[in-house]
């Protein structure tokens, strides 16, 4: 009993959770269509997505409703790598453009523009944070500025028609074909996308173990209190903003060649409100819960637009209200609360029990 | 010359529309502290009924305006009753429930109206002055916004309602104890906010036409807006529609709408490093 005990505290019910999705994922390709292998792949790197915005919204409080630019950037850096491959690409070509504009030149090689990927969202969640958490704003007002920034980015980017194809997109992206190697095949891309996710995770939960993670929390929790106590609130907001960003962009430098399309429906409100209702169904604040809601909400997705292409949307505001109103703690929240619930009770009922019993045999032993 | 004078006089005509827009999320947003991401579907659902009123049931354009507040107004309370009242004390919560109002209206609108609709213009025919042509309607625009901003402004500051609204924000228990039911207040504030709403789509129908994404842009817009001129500040909103929607026109003219947006976005956003309370806010305690 007490050695079960132990284990228990030792795998809480996060863990378990986490343990069997990675053996499922690992197994998945032995049993499912590439198709599928595919689309589960690309919920991986919605995954990675989730979890940087996890640790912004979850751990530090602070919601973004722009989180898919940053997203988008990275996506965006290595798909244009693969345009550009073959010299100036067709739809450059159709606006009369000639010779490859400088600015394009690092993105030759498909390593370094998956670099610029991650780094580049990373320096504008940097520029954005330090512009936004350096003076007194409160939480909502990062929100609208984040809002703001998704609405215009997906306008910047369909207006440079010229260097992004604008509205079409970017398509036939290769998955990591390097140097005139043939590019991966679907199955090897995918354990690829699947080791990069356990690392993100493992990178996620060190980092919200230590103490940056601790303060991050305690940012949430009561943020005039942690600055009386001296620390600089908003350097960490800032730090965990831009770790954020980098992650996001890695999730879209990963997301790109797996679809092998990114196009602007990736990058604007839409988008990033899907992954914040992704985070919300799964419960925020734990990282399991932004790995759980991604798998359920994109597998839910996928099928409510196979069977009812119509009106898919309204269903997922339907879902959206009930998971507020009936599990506004989110499903992995909610199981956490019932199972330590249930470990308490446990706990005190045996307790309880015990006394009883002792009391029962002292009474009788006075009787 | 002429291009920037016609710019500056088109921009008046955007800046008004603003500030009916931003002025009900002033209400909701500065007075009740809840971040409405409806905002933008109430607007197309005032485009909406004027539509229905004025195209289908051929009524006069007052009575589009008057139904408009109406049938958003008491949608919103409606809202308020059913959803928002249970979160006043949870932010984030609100966003993500009043998002997802708007994701139901919206797909519900595309639904049924998937393209858009043209409402005819109420007032046809336009003055002309030295080579610039200004619609009738842009004039009636301008103004009724302003007078729609005095009503308004008369209805929170002069009125009973006004001051037990006033209340409330200073000091929700004791306006409690003193036996005004709060509740009642919140809704009827949330009504009107959202009528306001309804009014801008309203008056917006005639010129850019009714389809279920209308209101998406200017629920960004207003909120940029509310934060530039302060977030209780219907003084501020007047003045802050006045620069947003001018430079945005007058910069569209010169460049193209998507850098006037950017470089927009780029002046709220240092504005907001400095000045985070907003221009026009007055020391709060």
């Amino acid at each position: 009993m007490e050695k079960t005990r132990k284990i228990s505290r030792k795998f809480p019910v996060t863990r378990c959770t986490d343990i069997a999705i990675l053996i499922f994922l690992a197994v998945f390709p032995f049993f499912a269509r590439e198709f599928r292998v595919e689309m589960m792949g690309s919920y991986i790197c919605y995954a990675i997505f989730a979890l940087s915005l996890d640790l912004l919204w979850g751990y530090t409080g602070l919601l973004s409703l722009g989180h898919a630019v940053l997203f988008g950037m990275g996506g965006y850096m290595i798909g244009l790598s693969y345009q550009i491959q073959n010299g100036v690409p067709a739809f450059m070509q159709r606006e009369g453009i000639t010779e490859l504009p400088w600015f394009y030149a690092p993105l030759k090689d498909p390593i370094v523009a998956a670099i610029i990927g991650i780094v580049l969202p990373a320096a504008f969640a940097f520029l954005i944070g330090k512009f936004v958490f350096s003076s007194k704003i409160k939480g909502v007002f990062f929100t609208i500025i984040t809002l703001a920034l998704a609405q215009i980015f997906k306008d910047f980017i369909i207006n440079l028609q010229k260097y992004t194809n604008g509205f079409n997109g970017l398509q036939s992206i290769q998955r990591f074909a390097l140097h005139k190697n043939p590019p991966l095949t679907k199955v090897q891309y995918y354990y690829v996308i699947l080791a990069v996710g356990t690392a993100v995770f493992l990178f996620c939960m060190w980092l919200t173990n230590s103490r940056i993670g601790k303060v991050c929390t305690s940012v949430r929790e009561n943020e005039s209190r942690l600055g009386f106590l001296g620390y600089n609130t908003s350097a960490y907001k800032i730090l965990i903003f831009t770790v954020s960003g980098a992650l996001a962009g890695l999730a879209g430098v990963m997301y790109a060649p797996c679809t092998s399309t990114i196009t602007t429906e990736d990058i604007g409100v839409a988008a990033s409100t899907m992954a914040v209702i992704r985070v919300a169904v799964g419960g925020r604040g734990n990282l399991t819960g932004a790995v759980v809601g991604t798998l359920l909400v994109s597998w839910a997705q996928s099928l409510l637009s196979e069977y009812f292409s119509g009106y898919w949307q309204l269903i997922i505001g339907v879902l959206l209200l009930a998971v507020i109103y009936f599990i506004p703690d989110g499903i992995m929240g909610r199981i956490i609360k019932l199972t330590r619930r249930g470990a308490d009770d446990a706990k005190s009922g045996k307790e309880l029990k015990n006394r009883k019993v002792t009391g029962n045999v002292y009474s009788l032993q006075r009787r | 010359m002429m291009t920037f004078i016609s710019q500056i006089i088109n921009g008046f005509n955007q800046s008004s529309i603003l500030l009916v827009a931003t002025m009900g999320l002033v209400i909701i947003f500065g007075y009740m502290n809840v971040t409405n991401m409806a905002h933008g579907s109430m607007i197309m659902l005032g485009g909406v009924s004027a539509y229905i009123i004025s195209e289908v049931f051929h009524l006069p354009f007052a009575v589009s305006i008057a139904g408009a507040f109406l049938i958003t107004g008491l949608f919103g309370m409606l809202i308020e009753k059913l959803l928002i009242k249970r979160l006043y004390s949870k932010p984030t919560e609100t966003i993500l429930a009043t998002y997802a109002v708007s994701l139901i209206i919206t797909e519900i609108v595309r639904l049924k109206y998937p393209l858009s609709q043209n409402v005819h213009m109420p007032i046809p025919g336009a003055a002309s002055a030295g080579g610039v042509t200004i619609p009738y309607y842009n004039i009636f625009v301008v103004l009724f916004s302003l007078a729609i901003l005095v009503f308004t402004l008369f209805f929170f500051r002069k009125t009973i309602f006004g001051k037990k609204l006033g209340a409330v924000t200073q000091n929700r228990t004791m306006t409690e104890c003193l036996g005004i039911k709060t509740s009642a207040v919140d809704t009827l504030t949330f009504g009107y906010g959202s009528g306001l709403a309804g009014i801008a789509g309203c008056v917006l129908a005639p010129t850019t036409g009714v389809s279920y994404d209308m209101g998406a842009s200017y629920l960004t817009d207003a909120f940029m807006t509310n934060v530039v001129g302060g977030v209780q500040s219907f003084f501020g909103t007047l003045i802050s529609s006045g620069i947003i929607g001018e430079g945005r026109t007058v910069t569209a003219g010169f460049l193209n709408d998507t850098w006037a947006k950017i470089l927009l976005f780029v002046i709220v956003i240092i504005l907001i490093r400095f000045r985070p309370e907003g221009l026009f806010t007055k020391e709060r305690r």
